[in-house]
């Protein structure tokens, strides 16, 4: 295993910009030993370092299958904006992967329910891309089923919007928007993104839901599940915590006792059902 | 009693022989008084502040000159190994890059190894849990290591506790039960030496001393139980999780922040503290147009959870709050560290007791909580 506290060098293949305030980086690992034994599942992240600005927690929105890493970043503060102004062939370092992923292999044969909001969906869209690039399109089946729930707040900020299309051929796909831009054309759903529960027929007994978005929107999200008896332990849910060293050993990141860097970022609900409610914690 | 193996007897003023037989190899740091203060430093035999004692109290610290025979007479200070092995600042690798290259240059540390003399049993069982964070997670931390490595600890068993430690009620002393190369129990007239690994064994054979006997033994167990015995606080070690964890809400967290100045002191010498932020410092000048870069050094420094700045992420804080930032804190002293590290984060080395200008004093914040009935 490479080393994974000191940054190495990966150039920027490319960069496109999603919305307003996102864009999409693709990079790769300019070493070629460190190249071959980098090794990510979807859910984990990496450090992403601007020599001279800082490092930032950003996951990877590519699934490993794709031939480079890709980044889905909002433009946020120091190191996201020093991040934006680069471009193809300019270099940065990386640390990673690390955390805890999803568990794609206990979702294979599972109805899997994706529930994102906002930028949220960029983990997600690792697990899309798996699924997309491991069975072949336009063979939706019945079961396992896969749906898609997304949320945003206009149609301006849904990020991947050309992609939807293609998620479509796996995942049966429901959208809203928070409000929808007078200006544009929206024939989706408004409101939050939890009213497109009542839209769903879950079978909890056999389903799986992978969730990232705002704590906010994922404990409302948690709530309506487990008032349709999908149990807490087939939750999976992307927490968020100020990250500085991502390895465990900054103290940044505690959720109560645990650490968001490597015990999470995704947790199973049950693990944490007790902290959630918690003030400040 | 029966006699270890590897248990020999030092006479009191050998204890220059351990300093000879390290210097070569390592740099030896032990306690010395510095500012009216007994701190960690480079020292020879004759730094140790032999004879002195020290009065401590909530929010109050002073040493006397005493007429103790023993030359470990005192007990800690506001100092411990962590200013050494996870440095209030440090330099983790310098950078310099163009916009298409950049190299990375771990720093280079000392070229000797650290050696210990002095450190007690609640310092080590600190030590342990700062190799299980940074040695032993996911992630092998290279500049803990670094420092870490072939570092040589000469502990010592408190033969006398101090005013505020609580070690026996935590179970991280006052006797020293691993991670030593040597400990050193000081008796009467000796030190009864005995070595924890090959190389404290090896240390030991070059001095050629005498074998301890079964008296001196007997000698040592009765000074560590006339410790224990003399310690004036203690802490209900195993009740707290389950109460802090129960109690997030409990009336005492905001009493305690009234009281709270959030200087940070209680995080900077407690032994145990480990959080820390890292950050790059630009070199101006060695910034060039040709090709167009810049270097720098990234360092590392210590971060305290009473900062504001702590839970901060873009567009929120998640403990805005004085009372939720001393609940995480003593949250994690007393019951967090347990299920993360398998070790207490609180050692009872009574630190932050001494150090804190408003007297806030763990034992008795710790005392306050109680289930709601
Ligand atoms: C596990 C994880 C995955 C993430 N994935 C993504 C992603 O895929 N895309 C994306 O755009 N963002 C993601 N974020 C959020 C992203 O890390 C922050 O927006 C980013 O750190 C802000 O850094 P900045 O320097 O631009 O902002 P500043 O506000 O200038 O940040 C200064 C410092 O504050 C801390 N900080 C600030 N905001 C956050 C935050 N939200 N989370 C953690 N630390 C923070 C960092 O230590 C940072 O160095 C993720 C966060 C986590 C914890
Ligand atoms: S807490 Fe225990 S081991 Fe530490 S100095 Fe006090 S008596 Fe010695």
């Amino acid at each position: 295993m490479h080393d994974r506290s000191t940054p190495f060098e990966a150039t920027i293949k490319w960069t496109r910009k999603e919305t307003r305030d996102t864009f999409t980086c693709a990079i790769r690992i300019s070493n070629r030993d460190i190249q071959r034994g980098y090794r990510f599942v979807p859910g984990q992240f990496n450090m992403l370092y601007v020599p001279g600005i800082g490092e930032a927690p950003i996951s990877m929105s590519s699934s490993p299958l794709d031939r480079d890493i890709m980044h889905t970043v909002r433009i946020a503060g120091d190191v996201t904006t020093a991040l934006s102004l680069l471009g193809a062939g300019e270099v940065i370092g990386i640390r990673g992967p690390f955390g805890r992923g999803w568990p794609i292999e206990e979702a294979e044969d599972l109805d899997l329910l994706i529930v994102a909001g906002g930028l949220g969906i960029a983990p997600l869209r690792s697990v899309a891309r798996h699924f997309m690039k491991t069975h072949s399109p336009k063979k939706k089946t019945a079961h396992p089923r896969r749906m898609l729930l997304y949320g945003a707040k206009t149609p301006k900020d849904i990020v991947f919007r050309d992609e939807f299309p293609r998620f479509r051929d796996i995942f049966d796909v429901f959208l809203s928007v928070d409000r929808a831009d007078p200006e544009e054309y929206w024939r989706g759903e408004t409101g939050l993104v939890t009213q497109l529960f009542d839209r769903l027929s879950l079978d909890p007994v056999r389903t799986i839901v992978f969730m990232c978005g705002p704590e906010i929107m994922m404990q409302t999200s948690v709530r309506e599940l487990i008032l349709r008896e999908v149990p807490e332990e087939k939750i999976f849910v992307s927490m968020e915590r100020n990250m500085n060293c991502g390895m465990g050993i900054c103290g940044h990141c505690f959720f109560g006792p645990k650490f968001v860097c490597k015990d999470g970022p995704v947790f199973r609900f049950s693990e944490i059902s007790g902290l959630m409610g918690i003030k400040e914690l | 009693m029966s006699v270890p193996a590897t248990a020999r007897k030092l006479k009191k003023e050998d204890l220059s022989c351990v300093f000879d037989q390290l210097r070569a190899s390592h740099r030896v740091i032990g306690p010395k008084i510095e500012g009216g203060v007994i701190v960690l430093a480079d020292i020879d035999v004759h730094d140790i502040p032999a004879g002195f004692e020290d009065r401590q109290a909530a929010g109050s610290y002073s040493l006397i000159r005493s007429d103790r025979p023993e030359i470990f007479s005192f007990s800690a200070g506001p100092d411990s190994f962590k200013r050494f092995l996870h440095p209030p600042v440090s330099e983790m690798f310098t950078f310099r890059r163009s916009r298409t290259s950049m190299t990375i240059t771990p720093s280079g540390r000392e070229e000797k190894p650290l050696a210990f003399i002095g450190i007690r049993a609640c310092d080590l069982s600190a030590m342990k849990l700062y190799d299980r964070i940074f040695l032993e997670g996911p992630v092998k931390d290279n500049t803990y290591a670094s420092l870490r490595s072939n570092a040589f600890i000469i502990a010592v068993n408190c033969c006398r506790p101090g005013d505020n430690c609580f070690c026996s009620s935590m179970g991280t002393g006052p006797e020293v039960k691993d991670g030593y190369d040597i400990v050193l129990t000081e008796l009467r007239d000796s030190f009864l030496v005995e070595s924890g690994t090959v190389r404290g064994q090896d240390l030991l054979a070059r001095l050629a001393l005498e074998e301890a006997t079964g008296i001196d033994v007997d000698e040592k167990a009765e000074r560590t139980g006339a410790c224990i015995r003399a310690m004036k606080k203690s802490i209900r070690a195993e009740e707290l999780p389950g109460l802090i964890y129960r109690n997030p809400d409990h009336p005492h967290w905001a009493d305690i922040a009234e009281r709270d100045l959030e200087c940070g002191n209680c995080t900077q010498v407690c032994p145990t503290c480990f959080c820390n932020a890292t950050y790059d410092l630009v070199r101006l000048s060695q910034v060039s147009f040709k090709p167009p870069g810049l270097s720098g050094v990234r360092v590392r420094k210590w971060d305290s959870c009473f900062s504001r700045n702590f839970g901060r992420v873009h567009g929120g804080n998640f403990r805005p709050s004085r009372r939720a930032r001393y609940r995480q804190w003593m949250s994690h002293k007393l019951a967090y560290a347990i299920e993360q590290f398998g070790l207490p984060g609180c050692v009872g080395c009574g630190r932050c007791i001494t150090w804190c200008p408003a007297g806030i004093d763990i034992t008795v914040e710790a005392e306050a909580l109680k289930d709601a009935r």
